[in-house]
């Protein structure tokens, strides 16, 4: 099993150089001040935690596995206590508003801790990831009440959270849930009803779970205009705010599956359990997709974190293990055969890991400020457009950087050979486990959709060219610059025909409503490379900057070479996919599917 | 779990119309009493044993697993009664020699079976293959003795076959091997060492496992050139046929694996034990050779099978799952929802699987026809297909796995969440399919041998009968009304495929050491595309010239699918081609310390 070590190098290269999180963190105007010192405790105090703590807990949390009995769900050894620590380090309150105990930190500084975290142990970080999500909806939604009751022990992490929406029936279509829920007369409700495939619905990592359920109130409208969302907790607090009598929700079984095995996923009961209504009744989709939108953000940090320790295994392994001679002449006279780096199709595998990689660190990176201004900066125009860019920016990071991030887990899985497939080596669990990132939180044909329907289309292509403005504007402002041209000749090429692809798409789509959905999941790809494109020569230009002699500054510039010059070519690809249009996709009969 | 249901309809199309088998065993006399009729009466039998009785076992057998207790292998619930079942049935014995009770059935036709045994069970399927992939290289290369006394109980499946070749630090690089080869007295050898990956390697199935290993004589040369062939039993073998005690070899542990959980996957220690040279000494490598590439083949086709199963289940449930309307409106007015293959990205998803799936299957039964022609044919019709076999098995290898890892993951995707639940079958055949881009030599050494010693070693000779066969049909069909669309996209592709190789001969040449490695993964995959467009060229011409007898639904299929692949798929090979063209320097300059 590979030991993962927090890339420090390129996590402050990112941050620091080309994202230039000083002015960042000075714009937000209603967030604590971050230095650069107090922004390098965290960094290298999280990078301990998740190598020293989280990291021995991968492979026995994958072979032990979470455990149902009636009385509750048991998780892997070692799990629990790694919590308590994680807790009493202050680390689930960074970034909650301080008003519930918080530490007002910025999103974007949070989300490092989450990458380190998740590539130690993803399992482990979904319990407090998703916990932390909930509390953030509730900051937002709740009332007065309900957040006095819950935040504080929610910001500490004494207590986690939850989100309930599928349902076995509905997964995709959330208008078809069921889950009733009944008003009582104090004003509470009795919610009813079972839920599928919650993470962390039941564990024994956390004293309370809060779960928030999407149900239907009686009488309201079908499908998703009728649906209203529901605080329902494990224990109902007592008069004193702590842990009292136990709600009628109870996890009925946990799903065996082909990884995340030590994070428990459950089938939820609600039987006439007690919930309180967040928000206004039949608005609860509203609010979900608030915390959703991060919840993608966070999901795109899985095919994020889960490819840099594939790398890293795979790096390892391919400087240490010898077979066969280079073609160039043996490297290692002295030895029986040549380390695998020295071939060149092991370098490919590699060089596109080490690109994927990188090149989506950063993007995740930029779209978390995006994220950040849009919440916490005092200039309206700032938070507008980056509401609109981190729009546009969320479906495309979610399903590229999880469908790349699976492509780069397979590759990593290939440089071991035959020792990749056995399960002791770790590789191919990094595989089953980032496997469920490109159909949880919407699958990828559903991120796809939301790209092209909703936020390019439906904005009448405002929100894309929000982006494709910037990517000209930086194009024409570095062409000049030397050592830029290969990289802004090209990007500025790409960048002017996605807007005309969308123009031809948008064409299309008038005539034949299909067109969209045959197009998307092609659009979303080719905009997924073009954003990294846009990175990587973000990039290039700080390390251009830099002293021309140091070896990662360097190895900046080769790799994006390496990203352009061979993966980039995939957009002409789906270009003519997606142009080739829907007919294709459509004609044949649903019948004519089996013979 | 869905049930398998052998697609008979599909390989009936391929073997007898698109392919015209029965013609070409005509040409054959070691194939004269194959014909249409017996071969259907094969592949149907073959439908009901696979089906009704190794399919079952799949899930099962995923969950359970294969155990091991002080060197001693069990396999799971219900494995020996089946492999007993089947090899009572002969279908261990398919492709064996008639002298020895193998019933010498052309490989166009054994492919087809073990793609159906593999759709049903690929843990399962390759205890029986194994076993039929020793026994060739045995009848292949060892002295009349040998055959007589090992071949029948082969055949019959009363005894099984294993490979070892890998040592722990001796995988790609089978020159490294340490395992020894004392001679004695008798003209037998001592064999000893370790032997890792070996799989069945012990199982319960069997009275007899019969290993061929790789090992070195004590004054071998060392390197490749110094690897000696043997044949090794688990349990030696009486004069009078019965079996006798153990030979020293043992198995020492069992792998934990992503996949294939109730396949054996053994390390095999060696320890004096009594072997017998197989071939020439030293020669041991070419033994495999021969072997490697019926095997490689078959390896290619657990990636169509398991492909075949996803699409299968995913076809099924796609049209059984309510989510959401059809965005031109609503199909299934009377129910809360259409069914998800009214929503194109699923379609797209679908017919990406049946395209490959399609295609796949006409590949590798194209080149199970060169097997067949190389094997039985003469003259020219046999020259030309050695070169061909030795041009197309690492493309139907590392293509077809690759493309069944992409089939698998697209039918996973359409069940979403349930996708990577346990239950409904879809993660076990990724799992199971996945070791088969390793396996057999990785994808990228697949690659290696078509660009290095398969087109470049021989000037692109291979390559470019390969090249003028294409062109030559595209010329012949074109009278066929409605080609059009298919050949003109054909003729690209091949004009695509020439200058590429040509480009990357040419960058060799230069002396560029690296240009072959650099460009030898995306280059397969190109010409996977390629033979894929070929492929369905030739079968939307057996449609449209009216020569299938199999329908007008099925055949508008099969022109809806092509038509689908040409648009939707084969422009991947475009970014690849230029992927090849932006040269070599891009991964080569970064210096190995600098990649972390």
């Amino acid at each position: 099993m590979p030991q993962y070590t927090a890339p420090l190098r390129d996590i402050n290269f990112v941050l620091k150089e080309v994202l230039n999180s000083d002015k960042h963190f000075a714009s937000l105007a209603t967030r604590e001040e971050v230095s650069e010192d107090l922004m390098d405790a965290i960094i290298s105090e999280g990078a301990k935690f998740a190598e020293n703590v989280l990291s021995p807990l991968n492979q026995v949390g994958d072979q032990q596995g979470c455990t149902w009995s009636e009385s509750g769900v048991k998780t892997p050894e070692g799990f629990k206590e790694a919590y308590q620590q994680f807790a009493e380090g202050g680390w689930p309150s960074m970034t909650a508003s301080p008003q519930f105990g918080g530490q007002g930190l910025p999103n974007s500084l949070g989300l490092v801790v989450t990458e380190m975290v998740s590539s130690a142990c993803w399992s482990w970080g979904m319990y407090t990831g998703l916990s932390q999500s909930a509390a953030r909806l509730l900051e937002v939604y709740a009332s007065d009440e309900l957040q006095e009751t819950y935040l504080e022990k929610m910001t500490s992490g004494v207590w986690g959270g939850t989100m309930c929406l599928t349902e076995s029936h509905c997964g995709s279509d959330l208008g078809l849930l069921r889950t009733k829920a009944d008003m009582n007369a104090d004003g509470s409700y009795n919610v009813t009803g079972t839920k599928i495939f919650i993470s962390g619905g039941e564990h024994d990592m956390m004293e309370n779970i809060i779960h928030l359920v999407l149900a239907r109130v009686e009488g309201a409208p079908s499908g998703t205009k009728g649906i209203s969302l529901f605080v329902v907790p494990k224990f109902l607090p007592d008069e004193n705010g702590e842990v009292g009598e136990r709600n009628g929700v109870h996890c009925g079984s946990i799903e065996h599956k082909m990884g995340i095995k030590a994070s428990a996923t459950c089938v939820m009961n609600f039987d006439s359990a007690k919930g309180f209504l967040v928000g206004e009744e039949n608005r609860g989709l509203n609010a979900m997709f608030h915390m959703m939108n991060s919840a993608r953000l966070g999901t795109a940090l899985q095919g994020l974190s889960a490819g840099e320790a594939s790398f890293q295994g795979a790096l390892e392994y391919a400087r240490d293990r010898l077979q066969m001679r280079s073609l160039s002449g043996p490297k290692n006279p002295d030895g029986p055969a040549d380390p695998l780096i020295v071939h060149a199709d092991v370098r490919r595998m590699l060089l596109t890991q080490k690109a994927f990689a990188e090149g989506s660190r950063a993007f995740i990176y930029w779209v978390a400020q995006l994220v950040d201004t849009f919440y916490f900066s005092g200039d309206e125009e700032a938070r507008r457009d980056a509401e609109e860019l981190s729009e546009l920016l969320t479906p495309i990071a979610k399903a590229f950087v999880t469908e790349t991030g699976l492509e780069s887990a397979n590759y990593g899985m290939q440089v071991y050979g035959g020792h990749g497939f056995i399960s002791e080596w770790g590789m191919e669990q990094i595989v089953r486990d980032l496997r469920i990132s490109t159909l949880y939180e919407g699958t990828t044909g559903i991120q796809a959709l939301d790209l092209l329907g909703r936020k390019v289309m439906g904005s009448g292509g405002k929100q894309l060219m929000i982006f494709t403005k910037i990517i000209h504007q930086f194009c024409k402002d570095q062409k000049e610059k030397p050592g830029m041209a290969p990289f802004v000749e090209k990007l500025a090429v790409l960048n002017a025909e996605w807007g005309d692809i969308t123009g031809k798409l948008g064409e299309k789509a008038m005539s034949n409503a299909d067109e969209v959905g045959a197009a998307s999941v092609d659009y979303l790809m080719y905009s997924g490379y073009v954003s990294l494109a846009y990175m990587w020569a973000r990039m290039v230009s700080v390390a251009l900057d830099g002293d021309a002699d140091d070896a990662f500054l360097k190895a900046k510039i080769q790799t994006a070479q390496f990203y352009y010059q061979r993966l980039l070519p995939r957009t002409e690809s789906h270009k003519l996919a997606m142009l080739n249009g829907a007919e294709s996709v459509m004609a044949m009969p649903e019948a004519s599917f089996a013979f | 779990m869905p049930e398998y249901k052998v697609p008979l309809r599909d390989m009936q199309f391929v073997l007898h119309e698109v392919f015209k088998a029965e013609n070409l065993w005509q040409t054959m006399p070691a194939m004269e009493d194959v014909n249409r009729e017996l071969a259907d009466a094969i592949l149907e039998e073959g439908a009901k044993i696979n089906e009704s009785l190794v399919a079952p076992l799949s899930q099962p057998g995923h969950e359970e697993g294969v155990k091991w207790t002080d060197g001693v292998v069990t396999t799971p619930k219900g494995y020996p009664e089946a492999f007993r079942q089947l090899a009572e049935g002969g279908w261990g014995g398919l492709s064996g020699a008639p002298e020895y009770g193998g019933q010498t059935m052309p490989k166009m036709l054994v492919l087809l079976f073990e793609e159906m045994l593999y759709s049903s069970n690929i843990a399962m399927g390759l205890y029986l293959t194994l076993t039929s992939g020793a026994a060739l290289a045995i009848d292949s290369h060892a002295t009349d003795e040998l055959k007589t006394k090992y071949l029948p109980n082969m055949y019959s499946g009363k005894w099984a076959g294993a490979m070892c070749l890998t040592e722990s630090h001796a995988g790609t690089d089978l020159g490294m091997i340490r395992t020894k080869a004392e001679p004695l007295a008798d003209g037998s050898y001592s064999i000893t060492g370790t032997k890792i990956f070996i799989t069945g390697g012990d199982q319960d199935l069997t009275e007899n496992i019969i290993h061929l290993v790789l090992a070195k004589l004590p004054d071998a040369p060392a390197g490749s050139k110094g690897i000696s062939l043997f044949l090794v039993p688990k349990m030696k073998v009486n004069e009078d046929g019965s079996v006798g005690e153990n030979n020293g070899v043992h198995c020492g542990s069992i792998e934990h694996k992503m996949g294939i959980n109730a396949s054996a996957t053994c390390v095999m220690n060696f320890d004096g034990a009594q072997g017998y040279l197989v071939g020439e000494i030293n020669r041991g490598l070419q033994g495999m050779f021969t072997m490697m590439n019926y095997e490689r083949l078959s390896v290619g086709i657990q990636g169509l099978s398991a492909a075949e199963a996803a699409y299968q289940w995913s076809s099924i449930y796609a049209r059984e799952r309510i989510q959401s309307r059809a965005p031109s409106g609503p199909v299934n007015s009377a129910g809360a929802a259409d069914p998800i293959v009214v929503h194109p990205d699923v379609r797209r998803m679908l017919l990406t699987q049946k395209a490959y799936v399609e295609a796949g299957r006409a590949f590798a039964v194209y080149v199970g026809k060169q097997l067949d022609e190389s094997k039985f044919g003469s003259g020219d019709v046999k020259g030309k297909a050695e070169g061909m076999v030795e041009l197309l098995t690492p493309i139907a290898k590392a293509f077809l796995t690759d493309k069944g890892l992409e089939g698998t993951v697209a039918g996973q995707q359409v069940f979403g969440g349930h996708g990577y639940v346990r239950e409904w079958g879809m993660e076990q055949l990724v799992r199971d399919v996945r070791i088969s881009q390793i396996y057999e030599g990785t994808n990228g050494i697949q690659a290696l041998d078509l660009m290095g010693r398969k087109i470049a070693a021989n000037g692109g000779q291979n390559l470019n009968v390969l090249i003028a066969e294409m062109r030559e049909f595209a010329a012949s069909a074109s009278s066929v009304s409605g080609m059009d669309e298919f050949l003109g996209p054909l003729r690209d592709a091949v004009d695509n495929l020439e200058s590429l190789a040509e480009f990357v001969l040419a960058q060799a040449q230069a002396g560029d050491a690296n240009a072959i490695g650099s460009a030898s993964v995306e280059f397969l995959h190109v010409m996977g595309f390629t033979l894929y467009t070929y492929m369905w060229a030739m079968m939307t011409r057996t449609v449209l010239s009216g020569e299938s007898q199999l329908g007008d639904a099925f055949g508008q299929a099969k022109i809806h699918t092509a038509r689908f692949f040409i648009q939707r798929l084969l422009p991947q090979a475009k970014g690849l081609s230029e992927s090849i063209r932006n040269g070599s320097a891009s991964l080569m300059d970064i210096p190995e310390e600098a990649f972390a």
